[in-house]
């Protein structure tokens, strides 16, 4: 945290609140743990408790949450790391209050409490909303017994991040926040190039942490490039022949 | 024939980094019209005579009118960026702006504005977050209160200071921000008053966490109300629109108070009026 200091302009209020945040998550729970990556304040990796009483309460699950500059104005989104049967991996959710008003994110909240509404909200039906996976319960709990073994290349063993300390109580107010709080995929995500996954939203080194993923999606990109191609060239061999033949007819 | 096919294999050639480069170049349009705004339009802007208004409306006799009926009590204006938070930030930018003027008042504020937390904490607002905000925003209500009512030499440096930082994204949202919860706050606290102007069968609470709380919401009367009633400070609000008439209208919130606050509002959108 030293480090971050002298990084970022600690007077910046978005800084100097995620700073705070970083100090109340600092000690890890049962519940959930999470903290900045050494060298980006702007992103964090967390680890949560499968809820209790679901098909997910064997599990512990790992991921990436990212802050945009604009923070907290504007929410963080998270990324699912550890295979769990209700969100795809590596694809990025955001919070929105369920029901019509979608996008209302409070600054008064925080990355607690998209936390705690992360585990809430896994549970619930996926219905098919973008970024959500409809495994059955029985595939849930082979991937919630298997997730305990799961390891972050970053942050190691993640059965060994959170501790057996309680965390902090939920507030009445939190609870009626966390009943209200729904997670969707972003939907132009998939229409994004993806050499530009960030988009404005991370300021620094997406590429040191999604390595294997940008290169899986950009041979995607160059294996549709070389196809589409190929259809071209195809076309246009098919519309010369036909234009041959129709000449060569007259 | 021929001219088509080739020409149609020249784009089929250049397909693929055709529609790369239209996804992108949309987004990036997109951004750059976000930036545009943000980058023309400051969070506050300087002050100007209020005749620049009446070039807005040349061709625009209704308005013309008003404007005029404006002129006759109003000498300047200054604009904010028409982001949802317009309210906020003109009524607290001219609001701190006046403090600078008027040491008595700024005294009676600091001690609204010192016991504020305690109500938001007392309501269930997140402790964490709330002092986030509140310690923003007392820092500057405090720089305020250093040269309130000193010398024109003394507050110019404040004022300009205040000025940068309420244009600065970070300190200016968060003075919004802490404006949005006090504003719920009375709304949650006097909930039984509110309730009456809410529309639809939405709670006092609901409504806070829909309209209120969240950035970007624009405001309405009830906002209006909400606040300078829970920061006992007198608004006026000079409302031109296409109504009838050459007058423009005027609203006191608190009704009968002493108007420190002066607001232009026009369908949508608050500025600040200066006589």
């Amino acid at each position: 945290m030293a480090d971050m200091g002298e990084k970022y302009n600690t007077k910046c209020p978005g800084v100097k609140r995620l700073m705070r945040e970083a100090m109340e998550l600092a000690e890890a729970t049962e519940e959930y743990c999470a903290r900045p990556l050494e060298d980006n304040l702007f992103e964090w990796h967390f680890t949560v408790q499968g809820p209790k009483g679901t098909e997910f309460e064997d599990g512990i699950y790992h991921g990436r949450i990212l802050l945009p500059k604009e923070y907290p104005m504007h929410p963080p989104h998270i990324i699912l790391l550890t295979p769990n049967g209700r969100f795809e991996v590596n694809k990025k959710i955001c919070l929105s209050i369920s029901g019509h008003h979608p996008e209302t994110w409070q600054p008064s909240w925080s990355i607690r409490t998209a936390l705690l509404a992360l585990i809430a909200f896994m549970p619930t039906p996926a219905e098919g909303t973008i970024g959500s996976l409809d495994y059955s319960p029985a595939e849930r709990k082979i991937l919630a017994k298997k997730s305990r073994n799961w390891a972050c290349p970053q942050c190691g063993e993640i059965s060994n991040l959170l501790s057996s300390t309680a965390a902090k109580p939920i507030t009445e107010e939190e609870q009626s926040v966390l009943s209200q709080i729904a997670f969707k995929g972003e939907e132009e995500q998939t229409a994004k190039p993806p050499e530009d996954p960030a988009h404005d939203v991370e300021p620094q080194s997406l590429e040191s942490t999604d390595n294997t993923t940008n290169f899986l999606d950009q041979l995607t990109e160059i294996l549709v490039a070389l196809l589409i191609g190929a259809i071209g060239i195809f076309i246009y061999r098919r519309w010369n022949v036909h234009e041959t033949v129709g000449s060569d007819d007259l | 024939m021929a001219d088509d096919a080739s020409s149609s294999s020249a784009c089929t050639g250049n397909l693929v980094d055709n529609s790369v480069n239209q996804d992108e170049l949309i987004m990036k349009q997109q951004r750059e019209i976000e930036k545009e705004i943000s980058e023309t339009i400051p969070l506050v802007g300087d002050l100007e005579p209020l005749s620049t208004l009446e070039s807005e409306y040349t061709e625009d006799p209704i308005y013309l009118l008003k404007v005029k009926d404006l002129s006759a009590k109003y000498k300047y204006i200054r604009r904010t960026r028409p982001d949802g938070n317009c309210f906020f930030r003109a009524f607290s930018y001219a609001y701190l702006e006046h403090l600078l003027t008027d040491k008595t008042e700024y005294n009676k504020f600091y001690e609204i504005a010192k016991n504020s937390k305690e109500i938001l904490v007392a309501l269930g607002f997140p402790q964490f977050t709330v002092e986030d905000f509140y310690e923003t925003f007392m820092e500057v209500v405090q720089r305020v209160g250093e040269q309130a009512g000193g010398s024109p030499e003394a507050i110019d440096p404040v004022r300009s200071e205040l000025h940068d930082k309420f244009n600065k994204q970070g300190y200016s949202d968060y003075i919004v921000v802490y404006l949005r919860l006090v504003t719920s706050g009375q709304l949650q606290t006097q909930h039984d008053f509110y309730q009456n102007f809410i529309e639809g069968p939405r709670t006092v609470t609901e409504f806070c966490r829909q309209e209120v709380e969240p950035m970007y919401k624009e405001s309405d009367h009830i906002h209006i109300i909400a606040l300078s009633n829970a920061l006992n400070v007198g608004v006026r609000v000079k409302y031109m629109d296409r109504g009838e008439g050459s007058q423009v209208i005027a609203h006191d919130f608190p009704e009968g108070s002493k108007p420190l606050v002066h607001l232009l509002y026009r369908p949508g959108h608050y500025d600040i009026l200066y006589a």
